[in-house]
C-alpha cells in the first residue's frame, strides 16, 4: 500500500525558490528553507518514541542476552552464547512454542469459518440487522483479560452455568474442572478465545462481502453458476485481500497470546497450557532469569519478524 | 410463438414505481431497443425480465412459458452489463468459457465454442490476458463474447456502450448490428441514447416514467410521433416547437405563430381543426432549410435573422427566432451565415407536425 | 428445481440461527453484569440463578469503599493521556508521510512493522530500563509505553484518512497565503475530524484494555483495573463478585465509546483494511 501519487504536496521539491512550481503548480514564495525541514520535523517525536520502543528493546535484549544476568546475581562478563545454547536445550521453551501453535492453528480457521458463515448469514438485508451486530460486537470490545475472566465465573465447577447446562444435558450434575483438568483445559481456552475474536472476523469479512461488485455476482448468477461456485470463484478472491490482513492480524494476536491463559490457567496445569508468552513472562518476573529472558525475547522478536515477512509476501500484500 | 411476452407488468423499486403496467412482444430474432430517459424504468424492465428483480404484478413469459419466479440461469438468457462485470481474477479464456464450465460442458466443446466466440469478435489474441489489461472496447467485447458462447434464446444488454468514449462507441455499436444480423437472436437492448436506438433497432420501445409511450420502427417513431415527448426524443438537434394558432387562410389551414407570421398546412387529414385553436408547431431543423429554386408544394419561405451559428463540419446549425422563440435550422457547412445578418429560409411544412398543447398528443 | 426459495422461510430461519448466535455471544457478558448485581447468596447458589431477583448495588460500594474502584481512575488516566498524545504526534507523522511521502516505502512499512512486535519482548527490556530510571509504578512510565506502542495504529489509520482527502484544499489554503502548520491545524485536522475521533476512541479502547504492560511495569501505586481485577483470583476461591464489578466498571466506558462509533467499527479494527 503505497500513498496515493497525488498525494505529493509542492513542499517536496527541494531546488530553489523560483524553480519551485512543483506537482501542484503551485509556486512557493521565498522560504523553502522551513518547508523542506517541516515534513521531517513532523515524524522526529513520533519516530523517537518508535525507537525507543522498537529498536532499543531489540538491541537491549541482543546485548543482555550476551550476559550473564539474573535479578539477583548482575554477571556482566560476556557470556558467549550459552543462553542461546541453553534456549535451544530447553524443552519446556519448545513446548510452549508448540502450545502456542496448537491454540493458534485450531482457533484461526475456526474463527475464520464461523466468521464467514455469520457474515454470509447477515449480508442480505435482515430487518434489526443493526441490533445484533451492535450486540455481536460485545465480546471483541471487552478486555482480554476480563474476557477470560468472566469464562473463569463461567466454567466454575460448582457454581458456573456451563456445568450446569452439561448437567442438564448429562441428567446428573457434572462439576467439571475445566481450568485444571487436563483434558479439558484446551477446549476451555479455546472456547474463550473464540468466543471473544469470531466477531472480530465477522464484522470484518460481513463488511467485505458487502463490498463485493454486485454486477459480478448477478453476472454469474445469469452465467449459470450456483451458489458455492460462484462463492469460491468470484466472491472469495474478491475479498482476499481483507481476508488476508484479517487473518495477519488475528494469526499475530494469537502466536502472543498472554491475558485469556493467564486469567484461565496460568499456564496450567503444570506447564500444559503454558505458551511463549507466557513460559517468557515466568522466566523474567517469577524466576527473574533476566538475561536468559532477553534471549529469549530476542528468539521470540526474530521468529515472529520472520513469520511476519513470510507471511506478508506469501499472501501477496505488497505493503 | 413471441420469444419474450410482457403482460401488465408492474415493479416498484425503491419506493418508486419503476414500472407501471407494461405491456410488450417481441418476436423472435428481432432486435428491440427500450429507450427513454434516465429514471424511465427502462433498466428495471430489463433487470425483471433478466430475472435479477421480482415483479410485483403482471406476468413474463419467455418463449411461452411463465417465468416470473423461475431463477435467471434457468431462463435462458445472457447478459451483457453496463460496466462489462468480468471477473477480475480470470483470463479472458477463462471469463468467457465461465457458464459454461457452471453447465458442466465437456472441456472440448468449451475449447471450440470459446474460440468461435473469440473469433467472431476479433478477441482470439487477448483469451490469456486479464481484464485489468484490457483496453474498454476489448472488455466490452469480452462480455459479449461472454454472452454469445452460450447460445441463449434471448440477449439482454444494460447500456453496454455508456462506459466508451464516442469513437469508440461508434464502432461497437456496428459490431452489435453485425452480430445480430450475423446470430439472428432474439436481443433487447437499453440505451439512453437516441442514436444507438435508431440505429440498431428493428423496433424501438420509448418508455416515460415507467410506462411506454410509443412502440414502433425506428422511423415510424421519428415520422409519426405519438406525443410532444416522443417528437423531441428522437433526432438530434431537438424538434423545434413553437407555440401557435390554426387559422383558416385562403380554403385551407395555417398557423399563426406569435409574431404574427402565417405559415400554411398543406391539405392533410386532421381532427379537431378549429380556428383560433392554440396548437405547438413541430418542425425538425433538417427540414428548416435555406431557400432556393422555386416554391415547392407544401413548402413555406421566410426571411429570419440570424442569431446563433454553430458549425459541426458536417453541416451548420443556425438558431433565429420563429414567433419569438429560437428555432433551429439546417444548413450546408459551406454555408456560413454570420450572427445578425439575414437569410432566406424554407420550411418543409410537409413535415411538420402539429401537438395539442393540453394533452402533448400529437394531431 | 428451477424455482426461487420462498423468501418467507429463508427469512425465518435466519432469524433463528441470529438468535441462536447472539445468546452464545451476549450470554457470558450477561453473566458478567449480574453476578455483580447479585447478593452472595445468589452468587453461590446451585443451581444457578439465571437473573437475579433485585439489582443489588453493594458490590460496587464495596470497590469503591475499598478504594479499589481508583483502579478505574488510573486506566482513564493512563489510557486517555497516552492517547491525546499519540494522535497528536501520530497524526502529524501520518500527515508527513501521505504528503511528502518522508521516508518513502520502508519507512511506512518499518512504522506498520511495529504494530507486530510481541509485547512481551518488548515489555522485558522496557522493564529493565524502566527499573534503572526509577519509572516502574509510576503514571509517566506507562504512558511513555502506551503512547509508544499506539503510534503504529494511529499512523495507519491516520495516513488512511489523510490520503482521502483531496488535495486541492490545502492547495488552496497555501495560495491564500497560509503557513504550512497552518495548513495542517485548520484544513487538514478539522476535515479529518471524524476519522480523527473514531481512531482516538480505538486507540483509548487499546491502550485501556491492556493488562500485560500493566501488569510488569506497575505494582501498588498505579494499578490499572485490569490488574486489580487479577488480583481478586485465588487458588481456592475467586472474589467473584468483585472479579465481576471491577470487569463492569471496566467495561462500560468501552460500551459508550464503541456505541457512538459504529460507523467507523469495521474501519477501525481492521486497521482500514476494509473502508466499511
Amino acid at each position: 500500500m503505497t500513498a496515493s501519487d497525488r498525494g505529493t504536496a509542492s513542499g517536496m521539491s527541494e531546488s530553489t525558490a523560483s524553480a519551485m512550481v512543483g506537482a501542484s503548480g503551485v509556486a512557493t514564495p521565498a522560504g523553502v528553507a522551513p518547508d523542506r525541514f517541516f515534513k521531517y520535523w513532523l515524524i522526529v517525536p513520533a519516530i523517537f518514541l518508535l525507537l525507543l520502543v522498537g529498536l532499543f528493546p531489540l538491541i537491549y535484549s541482543l546485548v543482555v542476552s550476551f550476559q550473564s544476568l539474573t535479578m539477583l546475581e548482575m554477571d556482566y562478563s560476556f557470556a558467549g552464547f550459552t543462553n542461546y545454547i541453553a534456549l535451544f536445550k530447553d524443552a519446556r521453551l519448545w513446548e510452549s512454542l508448540l502450545h502456542t501453535v496448537i491454540i493458534t492453528a485450531i482457533a484461526l480457521p475456526i474463527e475464520l469459518v464461523v466468521g464467514l458463515l455469520m457474515a454470509q448469514l447477515f449480508l442480505e438485508r435482515l430487518p434489526g440487522r443493526q441490533i445484533f451486530v451492535s450486540l455481536l460486537v460485545l465480546p471483541t470490545i471487552i478486555s482480554p483479560i476480563v474476557a477470560g475472566a468472566t469464562w473463569r465465573l463461567l466454567f466454575d465447577n460448582r457454581y458456573g452455568p456451563i456445568n450446569q447446562i452439561v448437567g442438564w444435558f448429562a441428567g446428573e450434575p457434572m462439576p467439571l474442572l475445566w481450568t485444571i483438568s487436563p483434558y479439558l483445559v484446551y477446549p476451555a481456552i479455546l472456547l474463550c478465545e473464540i468466543w471473544q475474536w469470531t466477531p472480530f472476523m465477522f464484522l470484518i469479512l460481513l463488511a467485505a462481502l458487502s463490498n463485493v461488485d454486485k454486477s459480478l455476482t448477478e453476472a454469474a448468477e445469469i452465467d449459470g453458476a450456483g451458489y458455492w461456485r460462484t462463492f469460491f470463484k468470484i466472491v472469495l478472491p474478491s475479498i482476499w485481500p481483507v481476508m488476508a490482513i484479517a487473518i495477519l492480524i488475528r494469526g499475530l494476536d494469537l502466536a502472543r497470546i498472554f491475558d485469556i491463559i493467564y486469567a484461565l490457567t496460568a499456564g496450567g496445569p503444570g506447564t500444559m497450557t503454558e505458551t511463549a508468552s507466557i513460559y517468557a513472562y515466568v522466566q523474567g518476573f517469577q524466576q527473574f532469569e533476566t538475561s536468559y529472558t532477553a534471549a529469549m525475547a530476542f528468539l521470540i522478536i526474530a521468529l515472529l519478524t520472520a513469520l511476519v515477512t513470510w507471511a506478508i509476501r506469501r499472501m501477496g500484500l505488497a505493503k | 410463438m413471441a420469444d419474450l411476452k410482457i403482460t401488465n407488468l408492474h415493479k416498484h423499486y425503491g419506493g418508486v414505481q419503476a414500472v407501471r403496467g407494461i405491456d410488450l412482444e417481441v418476436a423472435s430474432g428481432e432486435f428491440t431497443v427500450l429507450v427513454g430517459p434516465s429514471g424511465c424504468g427502462k433498466s428495471t424492465l430489463l433487470r425483471t425480465i433478466a430475472g435479477l428483480e421480482t415483479p410485483d404484478g403482471g406476468t413474463l413469459e419467455i418463449a411461452g412459458r411463465v417465468v416470473n419466479y423461475v431463477r435467471p440461469r434457468d431462463r435462458d438468457i445472457a447478459m451483457v452489463f453496463q460496466n462489462y462485470a468480468l471477473y477480475p481474477y480470470m483470463n479472458v479464456f477463462e471469463n468467457i468459457a465461465f457458464g459454461l464450465r457452471a453447465r458442466k460442458t465437456p472441456q472440448a466443446e468449451v475449447e471450440t465454442r470459446v474460440r468461435r466466440a473469440a473469433d467472431m469478435l476479433g478477441i482470439t489474441p487477448l483469451l490469456d490476458r486479464l481484464p485489468r489489461q484490457l483496453s474498454g472496447g476489448q472488455r466490452q467485447r469480452v462480455a459479449i463474447g461472454r454472452a454469445i458462447v452460450r447460445n441463449a434464446r434471448l440477449f439482454l444488454f444494460d447500456e453496454p456502450l455508456s462506459n466508451l468514449d464516442a469513437q469508440l462507441r461508434d464502432e461497437m455499436r456496428s459490431e452489435i448490428k453485425r452480430l445480430h444480423q450475423e446470430l439472428g437472436t432474439t436481443m433487447i437492448y437499453v440505451t439512453h441514447d437516441q442514436i444507438e436506438a435508431m440505429t440498431l433497432a428493428d423496433r424501438i420501445v420509448l418508455l416515460r416514467e415507467g410506462k411506454i409511450e410509443q412502440a414502433g420502427t425506428p422511423l415510424d417513431l421519428y415520422e409519426r410521433p405519438a406525443t410532444r415527448f416522443v417528437a423531441g426524443f428522437l433526432g438530434s438537434p431537438q424538434m423545434n416547437f413553437i407555440p401557435a394558432r390554426l387559422a383558416q387562410s385562403g380554403g385551407g389551414w395555417a398557423v399563426k405563430v406569435g409574431d404574427g407570421t402565417s405559415l400554411a398546412l398543406p391539405a392533410r387529414q386532421r381532427e379537431g381543426l378549429a380556428d383560433g385553436r392554440a396548437v405547438v408547431l413541430g418542425l425538425r431543423p433538417q427540414h428548416v432549410t435555406r431557400a432556393n429554386g422555386g416554391n415547392r408544394p407544401g413548402h413555406q419561405r421566410l426571411t429570419a435573422t440570424v442569431e446563433l451559428v454553430q458549425p459541426t463540419g458536417s453541416r451548420a446549425y443556425i438558431t433565429f427566432p420563429l414567433g419569438g422563440v429560437p428555432t433551429v435550422a439546417e444548413l450546408e457547412s459551406h454555408d456560413v451565415q454570420r450572427p445578425g445578418e439575414h437569410i432566406d429560409l424554407d420550411l418543409d411544412m410537409n413535415r411538420a407536425v402539429l401537438i395539442d398543447p393540453e394533452s402533448n398528443r400529437v394531431i | 428445481m428451477p424455482l426461487m426459495r420462498r423468501p418467507g422461510t429463508v427469512l425465518a430461519m435466519r432469524y433463528a440461527a441470529a438468535i441462536v448466535l447472539t445468546i452464545f455471544f451476549v450470554f457470558p457478558v450477561y453473566w458478567l453484569f449480574i453476578i455483580s448485581f447479585k447478593t452472595p447468596d445468589e452468587i453461590f447458589a446451585f443451581p444457578p440463578v439465571w437473573y437475579p431477583k433485585s439489582i443489588q448495588f453493594a458490590n460496587y460500594r464495596v470497590l469503591f469503599k475499598d478504594g479499589d474502584a481508583e483502579t478505574v481512575w488510573n486506566s482513564l488516566v493512563l489510557a486517555g493521556v497516552s492517547t491525546v498524545i499519540a494522535m497528536a504526534l501520530g497524526t502529524i507523522c501520518a500527515y508527513s508521510l501521505v504528503r511528502f511521502k518522508t521516508g518513502g516505502e520502508n519507512l511506512a512499512v518499518w512504522i506498520i512493522s511495529q504494530r507486530m512486535m510481541p509485547p512481551i519482548a518488548i515489555v522485558f527490556p522496557i522493564f529493565l530500563l524502566y527499573v534503572f530510571f526509577g519509572w516502574v509504578d509510576s503514571f509517566h512510565g506507562l504512558i511513555i509505553l502506551y503512547t509508544a506502542f499506539s503510534l503504529p495504529y494511529v499512523i495507519w489509520m491516520m495516513r488512511g484518512y489523510i490520503e482521502d482527502l483531496p488535495l486541492e484544499l490545502e492547495e488552496s489554503a497555501l495560495v491564500d497565503g497560509c503557513t504550512r502548520w497552518e495548513v495542517l491545524w485548520k484544513v487538514v485536522f478539522p476535515m479529518v475530524r471524524s476519522g480523527l475521533f473514531a481512531t482516538a476512541v480505538f486507540t483509548f479502547v487499546f491502550a485501556w484494555n491492556d493488562f500485560l504492560f500493566a501488569l510488569v511495569l506497575t505494582r501498588t501505586e498505579v494499578v490499572t483495573y485490569t490488574v486489580q481485577v487479577t488480583h481478586y483470583f485465588g487458588g481456592q476461591s475467586n472474589f467473584w463478585a468483585k472479579i465481576a464489578a471491577m470487569s463492569v466498571l471496566g467495561t462500560i466506558p468501552v460500551f459508550f465509546a464503541v456505541a457512538t462509533l459504529q460507523r467507523y467499527l469495521v474501519r477501525g479494527i481492521s486497521m482500514g483494511a476494509v473502508k466499511g
